[in-house]
């Protein structure tokens, strides 16, 4: 039997490693517990299994419990990015946000799906699954550029941010509904579903009201709950957990997600135990040798992703008005993606619809996605802040941004 | 492009990150400005990680806010004390970027800002926010060691 402490401490250890390294060199927590997960599990995991007693070759991201942290990790951030939503962005320009959102999620989904399964000569599902992960976009990279700028409060910057949850909207339906054969519990599932989300926003006030507010974290139960219970079912009925997740997290956005004492409560509890599990384990299933066999494969799906999502979303920005600069700005702004990718790609391994060697090339796209498209977006379309003539600096001044509370974004 | 004309210290920006020796930096900016009768500015800039990322990159953006405003409460009782009036600024992004825009917005006679002791290796991979501004800035920097 495995030694369940030492393997936590393993774990918890590289979790402690990850974070220091974020913090030394300024990267998301996030992407340093995938690379650590992965950098450990070729080196540190195969020379400490026999040393501690549990299964050789690597940090054990199959046992039981660490899959069960890792997919509750999964489970809660998609609720919180979901409840981080403002409903308020909705009511201005929601024609824009839902047209440049489709496209966002439509052209990679269709394109990545025709390039792995055409170019890459993938199985159709496999295809489909790298459809789905690499369709994604990351709110948190546009909202954070749209603060820089200013746009944050311009109904432009709202339409696109609510464009990129309609993004990963499109990605979390998908990946709940296509791999899933549709039967009488995919049925019961939607319907219950229909029900949980029209009644939580009504209910949860009520009840937070009535019972909350004491040490004993009713809140936090309740939500789990309703998490659990909801990921239950979808998993019951062929789906995927993080599909009611999110949108549970967006029905009671205007309610919970105000809530800025739960919502800090949740996030301790997701940052210090559960997503540490989940990523370290999304990093430690990248097989380093795989993509050394074929990086070719990296370079055409990471090509494709950038292109299809520059097919679509630059003429859906265009249309709207907003050229130049500042549509290929925003357009490489919603090729980035790091979490759904992931969670995407975890889905197709455990459900084995894609290999370890195909997980490994749609998590190092995601990853190569969350880095490079920034990093060419300030490069060479550079925000009109960083110009160093004072009356750059003047114009820019019209969208400085100040910080808001969260409950204005 | 040249420079623009340097007509005295009227309006001093300090980069303040809560640190030891902002600090310091900020105490020299104080006493200048206390002499010189000039205007302070205090800007201080929340880096949120990259890639950001939806959950932490929102707890990020609390935590600096809340922790930059509980700063700047002394700072504007001594800014009362010695009659200097004072402009506080929190924003979002990289912090010699953001300096640098804060300097060129408000016209800064002088930049004054804190010395952090990075190793060479952190130097040399990510580089430092005072010799950048140094670089880049049009009007007069002040490195506070």
């Amino acid at each position: 039997m495995a030694n369940t402490w030492a393997l936590c401490a393993l774990w918890v250890g590289l979790a402690l490693a990850a974070t220091l390294l974020a913090i030394w060199f300024k990267i998301s927590t996030a992407l340093s517990e995938i690379v650590v997960g992965t950098v450990a599990q070729l080196v540190i995991g195969v020379f400490l299994a026999g040393v501690f007693g549990f299964a050789p070759g690597g940090l054990a991201g199959n046992t039981q419990w660490i899959t069960f942290l890792a997919g509750t990790g999964a489970i809660v951030l998609t609720f919180l990015a979901g409840a981080e939503l403002d409903p308020t962005i909705f009511k201005t320009k929601w024609r824009e946000s839902v047209v440049v959102g489709l496209a966002g999620f439509f052209g990679p989904f269709l394109g990545c799906t025709a390039v792995a399964h055409y170019v890459l000569h993938w199985p159709i599902m496999p295809s489909w699954l790298c459809g789905v992960a690499l369709s994604t976009t990351s709110v948190a990279v546009v909202y954070a550029v749209m603060l820089e700028l200013g746009f944050n409060v311009t109904e432009y910057g709202k339409a696109i941010l609510a464009a990129c949850f309609i993004n990963d909207l499109g990605t979390v339906i998908a990946l709940g509904l296509i791999f899933s054969p549709f039967t009488m519990k995919t049925l019961i599932f939607l319907v219950v579903s229909v029900v949980v989300f029209i009644g939580l926003p009504f209910l949860t006030p009520w009840f937070f009201k009535r019972y909350g507010g004491r040490v004993s974290e009713l809140e936090a139960k309740y939500l789990l709950f309703f998490l659990f219970a909801m990921g239950g079912l979808a998993v019951w009925a062929g789906s995927e957990a993080v599909l009611p997740a999110y949108m549970i997290g967006m029905v009671l956005a205007g309610t919970v997600g105000k809530d800025h004492s739960l919502i800090r409560r949740l996030r301790t509890l997701t940052f210090g135990l559960l997503t540490p599990f989940y990523f370290i384990r999304a990093g430690s299933f990248v097989s380093v040798p795989a993509l050394m066999a074929a990086p070719v494969t990296l370079l055409v799906l990471f090509g494709a992703k950038s292109l299809f999502k520059a097919v679509a979303v630059y003429p859906a920005v265009r249309i709207h008005k907003y050229d130049g600069k500042a549509g290929a700005y925003y357009t490489l702004m919603m090729s980035t993606g790091l979490t759904f990718g992931t969670i995407s790609a975890l889905f197709g391994l455990n459900h084995q619809i894609i290999t370890q060697a195909q997980y490994s090339y749609i998590v190092g796209t995601v990853i190569a996605s969350a880095v490079i498209p920034t990093m060419i977006a300030n490069s060479f379309f550079l925000p009109r802040h960083l110009l160093p003539h004072p009356q750059a600096g003047k114009k820019a001044e019209q969208g400085a941004m100040r910080p808001v509370p969260a409950e204005e974004g | 492009m040249g420079s623009p004309v340097f007509v005295g210290i009227q309006r001093i920006l300090v980069a303040f990150d809560a640190s030891p020796h902002a600090e310091h930096a900020l105490d020299v900016a104080l006493a200048m400005a206390g002499d010189m009768k000039a205007k302070l500015f205090v800007i201080s800039v929340i880096r949120p990680p990259e890639p950001a990322e939806s959950a932490e990159f929102h707890a990020v953006l609390e935590d600096g806010r809340e922790r930059y405003e509980r700063s700047f409460v002394p700072l504007r009782e001594r800014a009362r004390q010695k009659e200097i009036e004072v402009d506080t600024d929190i924003v979002l992004g990289h912090p010699a970027e953001q300096i640098l825009h804060k300097a060129d917005t408000i016209q800064a006679s002088l930049i004054v800002m804190g010395k952090r002791s990075h190793t060479i290796l952190h130097r040399w991979m990510l580089g430092s926010n005072s010799e950048r501004v140094l670089r880049y800035a049009l009007c007069p920097v002040m490195i506070v060691h």
